[in-house]
């Protein structure tokens, strides 16, 4: 009832509500945002805090006291903690064998789909679904297909190769865990590369084919260049999404054998909730955070420099 | 949302006309590339086949011959039996329940903040939008500890709300509703307020009426991603009976990785409701997607 209308005549006239009446404009902004805002602040802002604030300390939920420690918890993580460093090289390892062979396979997926002049759509939800299939069940699903008379060592063994034990191999436990975890979000990327296609116009490949381009040079001097903000966004959300990589080593190795598949994100989750050192397992965190930081300015300024590939 | 096809089709009426050798080295071409995707989905579905045959094969088909690619005769014993023991069904339970509270909250929490983000203006309201953004840079990993430590605080540890509570507002999509509010016309506002319509009634009856696919498609997503969810209820919950059905599916690896025709015939329920949804609402998933990739 803020504004009121009336015919007076011939023309409506809009009487102006009372200056009393003005504050509610921008007040409805507030009331509006006031659930979201409180929700973030909680469990986003003051989060934050807490995290900063317990690395400082060593805090272990039980004990009544909890001592200051200063830098000591990131001090005990980067040179007294093998397992620190361990699960480092193991993430990096993993971020660096899985983002690269997610974005060129899921580009050359759609590059090859976007050329089939049937079925694209089926094709497109065939590579989908395990994007959208919860990643336990996924993780559980390979572990059979892994497991010494699992399906993969079947087939090998029909040829005549007597298969290893995938996951309880020091040295092909990670790879395993990688191979799944490329199988699983490939098509997501694919069709995210899918609808940048569809954006490049076509005046592009008719200039490069006036001028005798093959195939490749197509892709190589006109798609790869035209999408390259794709590309980054691409490669930027997966190698924050692969740092944090955790459910898939829950699940399908609990970190082992030995500490073959520890994960920063698993030695974190073991350190908070096993052993109860929250203190010491937010300073973890807090390096994972900057790890992540480092790389995504690395990759934005490779972007910069003109040359991705 | 299908504006791929739409593209490459009217790209294909607009390119010259290819050489009779294109056209020859198309032919083969698209035979090549059918057997590249062809092949590839195989790859891709036969993990899901290999769950569903090895769920109907029954626990003496299973034992039997466990590589076999079509069962020898379908039993249902495993499904039934995963069943029977009741605890699939509370997990399932918990599951709906969790996902559909986030799911109301998240839609009416986020299309309010985006209705006032993107339509009133309110001293501050790009700071606290940039501040709102600010926070889709945190990482899971950093937020895990401290968001688990406040719920228990607050007494909420091993809680259904304690589960829920924490995904009751997203930044994105918060961000992701304003970008569409943004494209709804003003007049059609301008008009009901001439009216006297309040700020309220135009969002409930103008606003969120005109943003249906946007909600649909951020629905969708909001489902799927709290029904996969592990980390957050494995961390914040200790009674089974609360577990949801991912956390619930992991005891299996522990309980019967003696028994993988169980796990298989698990694994089928957990995903068989995300696989029909998805089909369900395809078009909206694909659509907003594409959107993400390219606008975001």
């Amino acid at each position: 009832m803020a504004t009121e209308t009336y015919s007076a005549g011939r023309t409506e006239v809009r009487v102006r509500p009372p200056l009393w009446k003005q504050p509610r404009k921008w007040i409805a902004g507030y009331i509006f945002t006031a659930p979201a805002i409180t929700f973030i602040v909680i469990f986003s802002i003051i989060s934050i805090i807490v995290s900063l604030y317990i690395s400082f300390f060593q805090y272990d939920v039980i004990s009544e006291h909890s001592p200051y420690v200063g830098l000591g918890n990131y001090r005990e993580a980067l040179f007294e903690d093998d397992l620190f460093w361990r699960a480092l090289k193991n993430t990096f390892l993993y971020v660096l064998g899985v983002v690269p062979a997610i974005t060129v396979f899921g580009f050359l997926l759609a590059l090859i789909g976007y050329k089939a002049r049937h079925g694209r759509s089926f094709f497109r939800t065939v590579y989908f679904l395990p994007s959208i299939t919860p990643m336990v069940v996924i993780a559980l699903i390979w572990m059979w297909l892994y497991s010494p008379k699992g399906m993969l060592n079947e087939m090998l063994a029909s040829v005549g190769i007597r298969g290893p034990n995938w996951l309880f191999d020091r040295h092909l436990a990670l790879p395993s865990v990688m191979v799944m975890s490329v199988w699983q979000a490939v098509g997501y990327y694919t069709v995210i590369y899918l609808a940048g296609l569809a954006d490049i116009p076509p005046d592009f490949y008719d200039a490069a084919r006036v001028d005798g381009a093959s195939w490749w040079q197509e892709v190589r001097y006109v798609t790869v260049p035209l999408l390259r903000n794709v590309t980054l966004f691409v490669t930027v959300t997966l190698a924050i999404g692969a740092f944090q990589v955790f459910t898939q080593v829950y699940i399908m190795t609990r970190g082992g054998p030995g500490t073959a598949t520890a994960t920063l994100q698993f030695i974190i989750f073991r350190n908070a909730f096993q052993y109860f050192r929250m203190g010491y397992a937010a300073a973890i965190s807090w390096l994972l955070f900057i790890a992540i930081f480092v790389l995504a300015m690395i990759q934005l300024r490779l972007n910069r420099s003109e040359r991705i590939f | 949302m299908d504006q791929a096809s739409t593209l490459s089709s009217t790209s294909r009426l607009s390119r010259t006309e290819p050489t009779r050798r294109e056209k020859a080295r198309g032919a083969g071409g698209q035979v090549l590339l059918y057997l590249i995707l062809i092949t590839l989905a195989v790859v891709m579905m036969f993990p899901y086949y290999w769950m569903l045959v090895n769920s109907l094969k029954g626990p003496r088909g299973f034992t039997a011959n466990p590589y076999s690619l079509v069962p020898d005769t379908v039993s249902f014993d495993s499904l039934t039996y995963v069943w029977s023991t009741g605890r699939i069904g509370i997990y399932l339970k918990n599951s709906f329940i969790y996902a559909a509270v986030v799911l109301v909250a998240q839609t009416t929490i986020n299309s309010l903040a985006a209705y006032a983000f993107s339509r009133i203006t309110f001293p501050g309201r790009d700071t606290l939008f940039i501040v709102v953004l600010a926070t889709m840079m945190l990482p899971y990993s950093v937020l895990l500890i401290p968001t688990y430590l406040i719920i228990w605080r607050f007494g909420l540890a091993n809680t259904v709300p304690g589960v829920v509570l924490p995904g009751f507002a997203s930044a994105y999509g918060i961000f992701m509703l304003r970008q569409f509010f943004l494209n709804i016309p003003m007049e059609l506002e301008d008009a009901a307020r001439i009216d006297g319509c309040n700020r309220l009634r135009i969002y409930a009856q103008i606003i969120l009426p005109m943003a249906q696919p946007a909600l649909i498609t951020l629905g969708m997503f909001i489902f799927m991603s709290e029904w996969s969810s592990f980390t957050w209820p494995l961390v914040v919950l200790s009674d089974w009976k609360k577990y949801p059905i991912t956390v619930g599916l992991s005891l299996f690896r522990d309980e019967q990785s003696l028994y993988w025709d169980r796990t298989f015939a698990a694994s089928l329920i957990a995903t068989l409701p995300l696989v029909l949804l998805f089909f369900a609402g395809q078009r909206y998933i694909v659509g907003g997607i594409s959107l993400t990739g390219l606008k975001g």
